[in-house]
């Protein structure tokens, strides 16, 4: 009897430590811009990121733990960035943070991450440097991660856009003065160099401007034909109405920031047509995008139907998955283990933008190649495939052009 | 300083250090750093704000100045630690002063627009100059190396310890100080500033400056400390939250500095969190409700007052239960907490906290005296070489538009004579006495005292030259006691400057002691002695117009004016006024009366001028003048049929 | 040449957006000596009120004009007894100026709280191709842009010259305990400025609405830029203020065309301290004398 008893209490209490530990949820640090211009990158990424949590949780979390999500909103701005990175460490104690859709913010927050050996997931930001910040032979190893398209992509996939495919000769350059508008900036000029162009206007100008005359004067003058933008909010807009009230249009191509909702909404007319490469476009030609798409109309329920910033919220879904994929197969939540299994990921992950298989190697954080964005056009007030044949081939899974390992940075292209 | 006081802040201190023994997370050890850092900043823009009472939006930029003034002289130049420090202090104090001197001749919100300004160019500047700053990019910082040593997280939080505990000795010295009684001046009372030789223009700048200073201090460390700047940091946003800061902790004390960078560090972690927000402001609605209990009970405050406040912490406990997310009404709140202070809480926590405690904010001066001399008074000798006639008028005219208020008047007073000049009311007396002092430029007219003229210059340096005054209507600086009213005036016996005053040399506790007992000497003199503690404002109205003899005393003036000193004075105190006065021509100086009790001019002046609408109707001895037709047809209004 | 008309074409109805902005200031320092520090988040609430009417109620915009307008004038009073009387009543130095601020802190906040953080599109109410004036391009908006303003300087100019209310106004600035005792309501005054200066605030709004983006933020910057007009102008003369933006505003488009377009805002503010560092009143102000 009283061995009934004390083995009940034994079995009640080991399922109570039992319920404990299964009940211990895995921090994952989700920082972004919530408020401000870079909103609804930041919110669209957000949300995606939920929505894969969600749905992971439903089935059974990681490693028998829910994940939990611990969200916190840098506003663009470095400093909070920063402030938030310590945060995130020492007193909530993340096992790792997805995040960071502005350049500056990542490059300001990132250290704290590498010292502390938390690995960082950049689901958005696209500064090239972002992911060499930490490198060999002072850094051993490298906690930065990224499964965005970086500006050494998207740069010269601009200048190929502008100069082979549409043949213009004469370009000019409008960046904004973050650090992701002058960095970016410096990406085209170097791709412009490789093809032996320079550009005609390069024009800088900053957040909350509202007349874009001088710049676009400037451009005008020097007799431009198409104008590549590289900025990260409703500023990007106000060039297109710019080049509306001077009666002057050319295309405008850039990078993927063309492609949010505030750009669209506000050129109104003047936006149509507008080019730059994407990683994602809303558009339901696989199962697993289609799955995504609704998911997040349905949950989400945002205006039109319409994503605010598709890539961001594909990306950020996209990232939990390789996350998680990560830390199932390191078996531990630690920083080292994760990263280690995230450079050597043995299950494919198959996500909204593509289906990584080995994304990571120790050297190579990269998990997006020149080969796998497409380029995407505005039309309609949404964003559609500029080309028509890469919305027929739209279903394709791109994945990543693996290099050998003595090759150089630069993927053969597809 | 009190006892009580220093034991407490040694204490602090203490603990403060003791912090990264505590605790060796680094994010708690960076927290405590930040509040520091911003608590010197503060400290310096309280002697602004606090203090001289201009409202300045610029100081994100000076912070910005600082670090970047460390970012770039260790990027460009590779200049070692110990040197870039004081580097960060000078530039910045440079940039203040650069910004202090066309800034501070406005005032008001004028000042406030033209430092957000200066802060807002600052930012343009640090963003655009990327040859100089990187630009957006940022700079990065490692912690610095001094001797080979290089510092890690828990001995550079040492380091800015010892900052903060250097910026407080200073900023507690100048304060206590003579510059802290021209700062606190400026502001009671400009006019009286200027009249009693402390340029009100050159100390706003001083004071600038030194707050410039700090945050050039404050600016430097933080950027080894956050090992990374960048433009964006230092914008308007940061500056409204350095005023909330002073203006939440309380104005003129070093621990409201302190309390108001805790709480602005610390705010929007605690916007950032939901559970812990809605715990703090559980936790404030209850001790609201309780102070208003206690205040209520204690008399010290109504139920009217206290109605807002407690019903407004209440609803904002009700509200933050029932949002999902804090994070989007952020700002709203911060807003809020804004208007609150400035209607509930003027003075601040801590003054908030004096007034429920019944303490007082000023320091008592120690007014017992070694030695009482009462052969010798505190009135220097005036000079009795040097011009017959010290005061010399010659055809004024002061015009405001169309309306001549003095109109072509000449004036010759006699050295070591009482002068009175009297005429019925808006006949130019008083602004003779504003054109004698420099507040006003006369339109035409040679002014010469002793034998040196008097147009176009300023009033401080019409005091210093030896012309005191007081005030029709009485201007004396109210929050100040009156022995320091009365060392305002003895401002410039000081050739300390702020290094002195600083590292108190003996230069400087020499003069610190000589000023007091002077002061002590001139309100014994005018029979103030025993209210020498006293706030001027809570003074009776008899004994502030003593106080402003015996400040006006202090410049040690050959000449002083004196503006209708009886007015509003009993009997008796009238008699003590003429005393006094004798007194004051026994010791050779030359008194200038305005006044309309005829039974104290006829008593005492020796001469006497009358002004009607502006010109001099008649001048010659009382009992002259008072017999006089004009004269009496002035002030009667014709000759009775 | 072309290119300098088209930048003084700019310049020119940048510096009126400025300028209508600026009478708020004006108006209310006129009776008050104060300033309302969130003028340009009065602005951007007037141009949100205006976009709801217009475009998610369907109001035709000429209508829905004096509508934001009453809006404006409602949004002032507010600010008013709120912010800024109780700082008087306490006679607090600066009280009005972190009360000011904050209000538009808090407004800022609950506007993005309810149209959202994204910048909008405000539908123009007239053509939006351009017109050649002199080989230059301007846009039909922006004509409008200037001829508001300018009507709206010859009203004010007209109140406070010909009318009662403009003499209440004057007496109220110059002396507040004089015209108390001579039976003017010097609280109502003070409040009827506020009133009116939110209403041009806000009528500002949703004049630059079609010609900008429309967001919560787009009042910030703006109320700056305006604050510099006012002060080089002079607080007191609205001519002033007209020439004061005309002078921004091309002095901003000039130099970001022919300097930089990262200085483009540098004049302007550099302008403003010089103008205070020499001639406090402004161009155009009248400098009083202080009596002691």
């Amino acid at each position: 009897m009283k061995r009934r008893v004390h083995l009940t209490v034994l079995a009640s209490l080991m399922l109570a430590t039992g319920f404990s530990f299964a009940a211990d949820p895995i921090k994952v640090g989700v920082t972004g811009p919530y408020t401000g211009g870079s909103s609804s990158m930041g919110v669209s990424m957000r949300d995606g990121v939920k929505l894969a949590i969600n749905e992971i949780n439903k089935a059974g979390g990681v490693l028998g733990r829910q994940l939990l999500a611990v969200e916190r909103d840098d506003e663009a701005k470095n400093e909070r960035g920063v402030q938030i990175a310590q945060e995130l460490i020492n007193k909530e104690q993340v096992v790792a943070t997805l995040g960071f859709i502005n350049t500056g913010v990542a490059l300001a927050s990132q250290r704290f991450y590498q010292e502390a050996k938390i690995p960082v997931f950049n689901n958005v930001a696209t500064g090239s440097i972002v992911t060499q910040q930490f490198k060999a032979p002072e850094f051993p190893d490298n906690y930065i991660f990224r499964n965005a398209a970086h500006d050494s992509i998207q740069a010269p996939m601009i200048v190929e856009e502008a100069i082979v495919r549409r043949n213009f000769k004469k370009v000019a350059i409008l960046a904004d003065s973050t650090n992701y508008g002058q960095l970016g900036r410096e990406d085209l000029e170097k791709a412009l160099a490789a093809k032996n162009v320079k550009a005609v206007a390069v024009e800088k100008f900053n957040i909350k401007d509202v007349d874009m005359t001088a710049q676009l004067l400037k451009a005008k003058e020097a007799g431009a034909e198409v104008v590549l933008t590289y900025a990260i909010g409703p500023e990007l807009a106000q060039i297109a109405n710019g080049m509306t009230k001077l009666g002057w249009k050319v295309p405008m191509i850039g990078s993927w920031t063309l492609s949010m909702a505030n750009f669209i909404d506000n050129a109104g007319p003047g936006g149509e047509g507008a080019r730059m490469p994407q990683t994602f476009i809303q558009e339901p030609n696989t199962v697993k995008r289609k799955t995504f798409i609704e998911a997040y109309l349905k949950t989400f329920k945002p205006k039109n139907n319409r994503i605010d910033s598709p890539v961001s919220a594909a990306q950020g879904y996209d990232s939990v998955y390789l996350l998680a994929a990560a830390i199932k197969q390191a078996g531990s939540t630690e920083g080292p283990k994760v990263r280690e299994a995230l450079e050597n990921l043995q299950t494919k992950v198959e996500g909204v933008v593509t289906t990584y298989d080995k994304p990571f190697t120790h050297d190579d954080h990269e998990a997006i190649t020149a080969n796998i964005p497409i380029f995407g056009e505005v039309k309609g007030s949404k964003v559609v495939y500029a080309y028509e044949e890469d919305r027929v081939k739209g279903a394709d899974i791109r994945t990543k052009v693996k290099k050998a390992a003595t090759a150089d940075k630069q993927p053969a292209k597809k | 300083m009190n006892r009580k006081y220093f034991l407490a802040s040694v204490l602090g201190f203490i603990l403060l250090c003791l912090v990264p023994v505590f605790t060796h997370n680094p994010y708690y050890i960076h927290l405590v750093e930040t509040i520091m850092i911003y608590a010197i900043l503060l400290f310096g823009l309280d002697i602004v704000v606090g203090y001289t009472g201009q409202v300045s939006l610029g100081h994100a930029g000076l912070f910005g100045i600082g670090a970047y003034t460390a970012g770039v002289l260790f990027l460009k130049v590779g200049a070692p630690f110990w040197i870039i420090l004081p580097a960060c202090i000078a530039v910045t104090a440079v940039f203040g002063a650069i910004l202090a001197l066309p800034a501070l001749r406005v005032s008001g919100p004028y000042l406030a627009m033209v430092t957000l300004a200066f802060g807002t160019i600052i930012q343009i500047l640090i963003n655009e100059m990327t040859f100089l700053t990187e630009g957006p990019m940022g700079l990065k910082i490692p912690k610095p190396t001094v001797a080979g040593y290089k510092f890690n997280d828990e001995s550079f939080y040492w380091v800015v310890c010892v900052m903060l505990a250097l910026s407080l000795l200073v900023v507690h010295r100048v304060l206590r100080s003579q510059l802290g009684r021209a700062f606190e001046a400026l502001r009671g009372s400009p006019v009286a500033s200027d009249c009693m030789g402390v340029s009100v223009y050159r100390y706003k700048v001083y004071a600038f400056v030194i707050s410039a200073g700090f945050a050039g201090l404050a600016g430097g460390l933080y950027a080894y400390s956050e090992q990374y700047i960048s433009p964006n940091t230092y914008n308007n946003e940061l500056t409204v939250m350095f005023l909330l800061a002073i203006i939440m902790g309380g104005r003129k004390t070093r621990l409201g500095a302190m309390l108001g960078a805790t709480i602005i560090v610390l705010l929007p972690k605690l916007l950032d969190d939901l559970e812990a927000f809605r715990m703090v402001a559980s936790g404030l609605a209850a001790l609201i409700f309780v102070g208003a209990a206690l205040g209520i009970a204690a008399r010290r405050t109504t139920l009217h007052t206290m109605f807002v406040p407690v019903v407004g912490t209440a609803a904002l406990a009700a509200f933050s239960f029932w949002l999902d997310n804090i994070t989007d009404w952020r700002l709203s709140i911060f807003g809020l907490m804004i208007l609150f202070v400035v209607y509930y809480l003027q003075d601040g926590i801590v003054g908030f906290a004096r007034l429920l405690l019944g303490r007082s904010n000023t320091a008592d001066t120690d007014v017992s005296l070694q030695e009482e001399n009462p052969a010798q008074d505190a009135l220097m000798q005036s000079a009795s070489s040097g011009l017959e006639d010290i005061l010399v008028a010659n055809q004024v005219l002061m015009q405001f538009g169309g309306l001549k208020a003095i109109n072509l008047v000449d004036l010759k007073i006699k050295r070591g004579t009482i002068h009175g000049l009297i005429g019925p009311n808006g006949s130019g007396k008083s602004t003779m006495m504003n054109v004698l002092t420099g507040i006003y430029v006369p339109t035409a007219g040679v002014i010469e005292f002793d034998g040196r003229s008097v147009v176009g210059r300023t009033s401080s340096d019409i005091a210093l030259s030896g012309i005191a005054r007081t005030f029709q209507n009485v201007q004396l600086f109210g929050e100040m006691t009156a022995l320091q009213n009365v060392q305002v005036g003895l401002h410039h016996t000081f050739k300390s400057n702020f290094v002195d005053v600083a590292l108190h040399t003996a230069r400087y506790h020499r003069e610190d002691h000589d000023a007091n007992e002077r002061a002590l000497g001139l309100l014994r003199f005018v029979g103030l002695a025993e209210l020498a503690n006293e706030e001027a404002r809570n003074l009776p109205y008899g004994k502030q117009r003593l106080l402003e003899i015996a400040r006006a005393l202090a410049l040690d003036p050959q000449l002083l004016l004196l503006d209708e000193p009886a007015a509003g004075l009993t009997a008796p105190d009238i008699k003590e006024l003429v005393q006094i006065i004798r007194k004051i021509r026994d010791h050779g100086i030359t008194v200038i009366l305005i006044e309309h009790h005829m039974d104290v001019v006829m008593s005492i002046c020796d001469t006497v001028s009358v002004l009607d609408f502006g010109q001099k109707i008649a001048e010659g001895q009382p009992a002259q003048v008072q017999a006089d037709e004009k004269v009496i047809e002035a002030y009667l209004g014709g000759t009775a049929a | 040449m072309e290119i300098f008309l088209q930048l003084v074409y700019s310049g020119i109805a940048l510096g009126m957006i400025y300028a209508v902005i600026a009478f708020g200031y004006q108006l209310t320092f006129a009776t008050s000596d104060t300033l309302n520090f969130g003028q340009g988040d009065a602005l951007m609430l007037g141009a949100l009120v205006g976009l709801t009417l217009v475009d998610r109620m369907g109001l035709n915009y000429w209508l829905a004009l004096p509508v934001v307008g009453l809006f404006g004038m409602v949004q002032g009073a507010f600010v008013e007894r709120i912010g800024v009387r109780p700082a008087i009543k306490i006679k607090s130095e600066f009280g009005w100026i972190m009360s000011t601020i904050a209000l538009g802190i808090i407004f800022k906040n609950v506007a993005e709280n309810i149209w959202g953080r994204d910048d909008l599109k405000f539908p123009s109410p007239l053509p939006e191709s351009p017109l050649k004036v002199f080989g230059a391009n301007v846009l039909p908006m922006e004509l409008l842009v200037i001829g508001g303003a300018l009507l709206m300087m010859l009203a004010v100019e007209f109140f406070n010259r010909k009318t009662i209310y403009g003499k209440a106004v004057v007496a109220t600035f110059n002396d507040r305990d004089a015209a108390k005792l001579m039976g003017i309501n010097t609280g109502l005054v003070i409040t009827f400025s506020y009133a009116l200066s939110s209403m041009s605030a806000s009528f500002a709004g949703v004049l630059i609405a079609p010609l900008t983006l429309t967001g919560a933020t787009m009042g910030s910057v703006l109320g700056l830029k305006a604050f510099a007009v006012a002060i080089i102008g002079g607080l007191t003369s609205g001519m002033g203020i007209i020439v004061g933006g005309i002078i921004l505003g091309i002095a901003e488009t000039t130099t970001g065309f022919y300097i930089s377009t990262g200085y483009k805002d540098v004049p302007g503010l550099v302008l403003l301290l010089f103008v205070l560092a020499v001639k406090p009143a402004g161009l155009f102000g009248k400098s009083a004398i202080k009596k002691v």
